[in-house]
């Protein structure tokens, strides 16, 4: 047995940030169904990355690849700098996992789940129990700590599963549909949580169908579609920044008067989500959608349209800009 | 064997055993995790605890009531006797029916080991974590081992009686024990590798059941199948009546030669051999002495096992006289070591397949099997 894997020094040392997850042009297929079909993403360490696609996209394969758990066909996969096919233990000890469907044991405690883990990630039992201690303090869980699991609701194992996730404190994180069974209070906990982490320096993927949570949590957001990465930005480009162009929601008291005023000055808009595209413009309330220069057109926006006489009701940076994004990618792939 | 990765932790002091075993690598702390894990699942359930408190009934019930029987059957005749005759067939009775429960019990301790987890979502997160598959493997077995053992400590009491009525050796009890322990951790061996093969825990625990059923039931069949097969027509010296024999009583039987279907055994008795009761009878070591076997079932067993193994050696006895001249060919060596060896074989197979599939990354999934 001379076969013994060396493992490369981890080149993630306390030399700032270095990208977290580096996938290129990854392809699995089961069988006749190509999973994962030439996807290719950046996820940098200390930001919270957003993964969204439909059902099927191959979000949980790319996970499971990156979680060291398949083994891709083809293409490069590093994972806080190390490879998980060639250095699976090293790379696993510094990834934390926590899968979209998952059990636990039901006959185990919360806290005996946890150190559970902590003797399998080789964690000396002091610190294991000081660990414990602190992840279910973290996800709230405290007083659930010598109950059996299989009294626990669906989203107190959900943040079980989540501690577990954490107990061998990792630099990578991998999530898949982390908010899936919360209530807002653990969403909000969540999001707390998440983003203390990346601003820790780790890196943060997060796979979910709740796309406001995403917006309102992630920096960079990475869309998959038919096992194909289709596009990356951060989420500021989509989302609401103080700087640089944003999307706004304007609405105002006649949507005809708004959306002539608007077409005369050459702003390119489009209707909201409550306005009918086909239906011709009426005189009553509606809004639409514009991209502005930051704050200041913001502010320009309002003096013109006020000077115009256009009857302006509100205007906000837009929400759910992910979620336009996603239906659009669902759009392509009709 | 034990081939370690040194895991570089600069940013995790928390971690303090920085060494992670290869593929086959086991460590004893990895093989507790999972072993102590699976037996909290299995212990706490209330479900297992009836299934061993129905076991003592069961035993118990049948050891005391063949107790009685075999008093009845016997007789009350001079007590010496009685023991003598009692004992063996007591020992014998409650081996077999400790053997014969173990074997139906242990295929569904660790039959469900591997893809009960995957179906209850577990397994993955585990797999993930830095313990070797081989650890994972080597920690269900050992907690279905124990599980299955503890079926077995809770009969030691009725063995026990049974030794206590009879000449039967105590060493005997320890042989028994210890024998029916290694074919368990066998058959906890192929249950293993079943669930890991086999995507649905049902499918697992049949096939597991066909394995030990192979051995226990289907290799004998076979070779009563084969007897026939084995079977032809030799010139062979035969021990027999003298031709000028004319129904006179005092003639001495002589040698001849003569053709007769001969059955050359000696080429399938392993099939016997595979046995887990043949092995526990032959391995057992009651009625040593030649002869003292008469009312001891276990003993029968391994003489006749010994002398299928033997087979023919040319030599076939016709004399009616039974003046004790004639010795039938018989092997002293002892068979149980073969029948031992192959059943541990097939466990090994079966931990060897375990590992091999709890290996990640994967690059090949089970049909119908999910990841996670």
């Amino acid at each position: 047995m001379t076969d013994s894997t060396s493992t490369a020094p981890p080149p993630t040392g306390a030399s700032g940030p270095v990208d977290g997850i580096v996938v290129r042009d990854v392809r699995r297929s089961f069988g006749a169904v190509h999973a994962l079909d030439g996807a290719s993403l950046t996820a940098r360490a200390g930001a919270v990355t957003a993964l969204v696609g439909p059902n099927g996209s191959g979000k949980t394969t790319l996970l499971l690849v990156l979680a060291g758990l398949l083994v891709p066909d083809s293409g490069e996969v590093r994972v806080a700098g190390l490879d998980p096919v060639t250095h699976g233990p090293a790379a696993r000890a510094r990834t934390g996992w926590m899968p979209d469907a998952f059990g636990t044991w039901d006959s185990l405690t919360a806290r005996e789940v946890l150190l559970t883990f902590a003797a399998a990630y080789r964690i000396s039992p002091a610190a294991a129990r000081a660990r414990a201690d602190e992840l279910l303090a973290t996800v709230h869980l405290a007083e659930y700590a010598d109950r059996p699991a299989s009294v626990l609701s669906r989203g107190q194992k959900q943040r079980l599963g989540l501690a577990r996730a954490l107990v061998h404190d990792p630099q990578v994180l991998l999530l898949d549909e982390p908010a899936s069974g919360l209530d807002p209070r653990s969403r909000v906990d969540l999001r707390v949580l998440l983003r203390r982490l990346a601003d820790e320096g780790r890196t943060v993927l997060v796979s979910s169908h709740i796309l406001s949570e995403l917006e309102e949590l992630s920096d960079d957001v990475v869309f998959v579609s038919r096992g194909r990465t289709v596009g990356s930005s951060d989420v500021g480009a989509v989302g609401g920044t103080a700087a640089g162009p944003t999307t706004w929601h304007v609405r105002a008291l006649s949507y005809a008067a708004l959306t002539t005023w608007l077409t005369t000055t050459g702003a390119t808009w489009q209707p909201d989500d409550a306005q009918d595209p086909h239906a011709p413009a009426t005189d009553r309330p509606g809004g639409v959608l514009l991209t502005v220069d930051g704050d200041e057109g913001a502010a320009l926006l309002v003096r013109d349209a006020v000077a115009a006489g256009v009857p302006l009701a509100s205007l906000a940076p837009a929400t759910g800009a992910l979620e336009r994004a996603y239906l659009a990618l669902e759009e392509e792939r009709r | 064997m034990t081939q370690t990765i040194e895991i570089p932790a600069p940013d995790a002091p928390e971690t303090p055993s920085s060494r992670v075993p290869g593929r086959w690598g086991v460590t004893w702390h990895g093989v507790r995790t999972v072993a102590a894990l699976e037996l909290r699942q299995r212990v706490r359930s209330t479900r297992w605890l009836v299934a061993l408190v129905a076991w003592v009934v069961v035993v118990g019930a049948i050891t005391l009531l063949l107790f009685g029987a075999l008093d009845s059957l016997i007789g009350t005749g001079g007590t010496g006797t009685t023991r003598d005759q009692r004992g063996p067939v007591l020992f014998a009775a409650v081996t077999f029916l400790v053997l014969g429960l173990g074997l139906l019990v242990t295929p569904t301790l660790a039959s469900t080991s591997v893809n009960g987890d995957r179906n209850a979502g577990t397994l993955a997160t585990l797999q993930v974590t830095l313990l070797s598959p081989a650890e994972i493997a080597l920690g269900k077995l050992l907690a279905a081992w124990t599980a299955s053992c503890a079926f077995l400590a809770v009969s030691v009491p009725f063995l026990a009686i049974a030794t206590g009525a009879g000449p039967t050796p105590w060493w005997s009890l320890v042989r028994v024990v210890a024998l029916i322990a290694a074919l368990l951790v066998a058959v906890c061996g192929v249950g293993l590798g079943m669930s890991a093969l086999v995507a649905r825990s049902a499918g697992s625990s049949v096939l597991t059941f066909v394995v030990v059923a192979a051995v226990t039931f289907i290799a004998p069949i076979l070779f009563g199948v084969s007897y026939a097969a084995v079977t032809s027509d030799e010139t062979v010296r035969v021990y027999g009546m003298p031709s000028s024999w004319d129904g006179s009583a005092d003639v001495r039987c002589e040698w001849s030669d003569g053709v007769r279907s001969v059955a050359h055994t000696e080429r399938t008795w392993w099939l016997l051999g595979v046995n887990p009761f043949v092995v526990v009878a032959d391995g057992a070591g009651t009625s040593a002495t030649p002869g003292a076997g008469d009312n001891d079932p276990l003993a029968a067993l391994r003489d006749t096992v010994r002398q299928v193994r033997a087979g023919a050696q040319g030599q076939v006895d016709e004399c009616w006289m039974g003046d004790g001249e004639f010795v039938p060919a018989t092997s002293t060596a002892p068979v149980w070591p073969w029948g031992l060896g192959v059943n541990l074989l097939l466990g090994a197979a079966g931990y060897v397949v375990a590992v091999r599939r709890l290996s990640i990354p994967q690059r090949s999934l089970p049909r119908g099997t999910r990841v996670a």
